[in-house]
């Protein structure tokens, strides 16, 4: 049920899909992985939304050099561990939902405990092999994983639907060359809110989702661009999680 | 190409490896679409073909 000051902090969203909508929204654990650029757009939104509960997850502490893009965190927090800096702002923007905030570094070993609960896991890491960590569980959670990454001017998002689309590794087979990437706060701003509109039409069960869609955004030549995206027999994270050619 | 520019090649039949290596594009970088659709290194392509070579981005 939503009470009196929840039917009015979503009314705009309650005429968009419906109070029904909205306890879906509400009923939603939403896990975050990471609390930098995409994260502080992520959890923003998401908290915004009334997503019932949200786990955000960051090992690091807020840098000076963050405040360009990621939101979350002011000039205050700066030497703050991120985790205590995001549940501060999220609570801040909505008390009426959950807000858990965990310092935590992702692995193989904790990855089960941390997804605990959550129905959906937003992709807001900056590295391929955590990513790779977060497609194992959804895939063997079979829970949705909404891709998204940045670099400069520009971006691209993707959905994974366990069992029906093209998982991360299957389109992404090996992890891109680590490097330090340029960031702007804009282009977070952008992938960011795909991923959450994408996270919102999956509860909501409403619109077309990017699935086996890769989109991509230059914001050098504001243009939007996607390429397909197929499932791949060979795909061992699939094959690892028995859902090789289930498909077909 | 990555860049955003358009390249005009001719080849009979060649790996989409062998077309990244003519064209000194890491293939760990980039992932390619064949007419449209995310196709793996071991897949061929021919001049009658459009290649969009996307690269993969990694920060958030």
């Amino acid at each position: 049920m939503l009470n009196d000051l929840e039917k009015k902090r979503y009314s705009r969203q309650i005429c968009l899909f419906g109070e029904d909508g909205q306890r879906r929204l509400k009923k939603t654990g939403a896990f975050i992985a990471g609390a930098g650029g995409l994260g502080s757009i992520i959890s923003i939104y998401m908290a915004a939304a009334g997503f019932g509960m949200i786990r955000i997850v960051d090992c690091d502490s807020v840098e000076l050099s963050n405040l360009n893009r990621q939101v979350l965190h002011w000039s205050g927090d700066v030497g703050t561990s991120k985790a205590a800096s995001a549940k501060d702002t999220l609570e801040g923007i909505n008390p009426e939902i959950e807000v858990e905030a965990m310092e935590e570094t992702i692995s193989i070993e904790n990855i089960d405990q941390l997804l605990s609960g959550c129905d959906i896991i937003m992709d807001a890491m900056d590295n391929f092999p955590t990513r790779y960590i977060l497609n194992k569980a959804a895939l063997k959670k079979k829970i949705p994983l909404f891709h998204g990454a940045i670099c400069g001017y520009q971006g691209q998002a993707t959905t994974i639907i366990p069992g029906k689309t093209a998982c991360l590794r299957c389109t992404f087979p090996r992890a891109p060359p680590v490097t330090t990437f340029p960031a702007l706060g804009s282009t977070c701003g952008v992938i960011g809110s795909i991923q959450v509109t994408e996270a919102v039409k999956y509860v909501l069960g409403s619109g077309g989702l990017l699935e086996n869609r890769l989109m991509l955004w230059d914001g050098l030549s504001s243009s939007m661009d996607e390429v397909a995206c197929a499932r791949n027999p060979s795909c061992q994270d699939c094959r690892e999680a028995g859902l090789e050619r289930e498909d077909n | 190409m990555p860049d955003g520019s358009r390249k005009e090649m001719t080849v009979s039949v060649a790996s989409i490896e062998e077309i990244l290596k003519e064209l000194h594009i890491n293939p760990v970088e980039v992932v390619v679409a064949k007419n449209g659709k995310i196709v793996p290194e071991e897949e061929t392509a021919s001049s009658a073909d459009e290649l969009k070579i996307v690269r993969v981005v990694h920060g958030g």
